[in-house]
């Protein structure tokens, strides 16, 4: 059973899309780390062009963050002073990612400027996460602690302009946060990812904010950078394709829930290493798509309108005419999923409370 | 239990050990290995497409 995406013009599996999404939520849930850079190259390699990969799964990580930071939200772990710093800077990188990704497209050269993206980053992530996950199984083995100096200063922290952040407790340089923003906001523009792994250890051991902060507030810089992502992606390249949209928010918000009840239950620690030696396979994979792999063209399969069913058509027929009033229909699109499911989440939660009281 | 088996048993412990640690440097290069090659393919890979 295959559905044809009207704006990608490529014909997918939504079962194959589906089961991806959730797969690679419940790593995110089980992990605490981003989907975005797994499930875009898993589109890649479902024949969904770059470029449009790259746009969708912003929106994807749009929904999820939402639904992620809403429920933060509800427990107040959450420094919006502190986030609104990293989304100033996030604003201005997103700004210089979207100029870089428009140079590259004008030359064509897009597709393998964000394979090679992808390849190095899964390569240093994987490689990172690899060697610091068997270290700490040596050490474990070895019954070895290390202390941890209580504060290290970097060249970062001597910068001026400083300001209080009453919830974090901190007296930082607000350039601090601003570059720190800036890279986040470039890689997700060229990347379409959320940018998780670069801003919860920049927050933590940069920024030095409280652990029970970290999650909330990068997803809420998170909403704020793939807002602009989605939109400047919509409105310029008209790559926002909502059926595909649909099935990834979809897939991911129960796989997130799953992977966060299984995070729960087991220790997942030792599966970190599994999980690096995952993203190294996908690094490796792209590599050889993009090294070696003989380029068979996409297939673009061109549908005239009068095939497509309402909703395609419908679809099409938006993005083409009202492209700022479609990019601003995808992100409440991707708010609206996001909130309910974090809401449908407290309700369920709320009603195991009670039931457990009751007996 | 005399001087000699005790010295017997305390040199099959530290032959044990060894191996133990042979093994573990084994393990550790061929993950080194892995990891050089990875990168070798990629870094190779990519400057053959820039060329």
């Amino acid at each position: 059973m295959e559905v044809f995406l009207p704006i990608a013009q490529v014909f997918v599996n939504p079962v194959e899309i589906l089961l991806l999404s959730a797969i690679v939520g419940v790593l995110s849930g089980l992990f605490g780390v981003g989907g975005g850079f797994l499930m875009t190259p898993f589109l890649i390699f479902l024949g969904v062009p770059p470029a449009y990969a790259v746009a969708n799964e912003a929106n994807n990580i749009l929904a999820t963050s939402v639904s992620g930071s809403t429920t933060h939200y509800l427990k107040n772990t959450l420094d919006y002073k502190m986030g609104f710093m990293i989304v100033i800077g996030g604003t201005i990188g997103t700004a210089l990612g979207i100029y870089t990704f428009t140079y590259f497209k004008g030359i064509g050269k897009i597709d393998t400027v964000i394979s090679l993206a992808y390849m190095y980053i899964l390569a240093i992530i994987g490689t990172l996460m690899l060697v610091e996950s068997l270290r700490e199984i040596d050490r474990a083995k070895r019954n070895i602690v290390i202390k941890k100096k209580l504060h290290v200063h970097y060249w970062i922290h001597g910068l001026p302009l400083r300001m209080r952040f009453p919830k974090s407790k901190l007296y930082e340089s607000i350039f601090t946060p601003i570059l720190i923003g800036l890279l986040v906001g470039f890689i997700a523009a060229i990347m379409g990812i959320g940018g998780a792994f670069i801003l919860v250890p920049a927050m933590i051991y940069i920024i030095k904010m409280p652990t029970r902060l970290v999650p909330g507030t990068s997803l809420f810089v998170t909403i704020f950078v793939s807002v602009i992502v989605t939109f400047l992606h919509s409105f310029n390249y008209g790559s926002i394709d909502l059926m595909l949209v649909v099935m990834l928010v979809v897939g991911s918000i129960i796989g997130v829930q799953l992977g966060q009840k299984l995070g729960e239950k087991i220790d997942s620690s030792g599966l970190r290493a599994l999980l690096a030696i995952l993203l190294l396979v996908v690094g490796i994979a792209i590599a050889y798509d993009t090294f070696f792999a003989e380029h068979a063209q996409t297939e673009i399969s061109s549908i005239s309108n009068s095939d497509l069913n309402f909703f395609s058509k419908f679809i099409k027929e938006f993005s083409n005419d009202m492209p700022f009033f479609y990019g601003l229909f995808s992100i409440m699109f991707a708010i609206s999923l996001g909130v309910g499911a974090a809401f449908i989440r407290r309700f369920f939660s709320n009603f195991k409370k009670k039931i457990l009281m009751k007996s | 239990m005399g001087v000699l088996t005790v010295q017997m048993l305390l040199s099959n412990i530290k032959i044990i050990n060894k191996i133990k640690d042979l093994k573990v440097v084994i393990i550790k290069t061929g993950i080194f290995m892995s990891l050089a090659a990875y990168w070798g393919v990629i870094l190779v890979g990519t400057f053959i497409t820039f060329n």
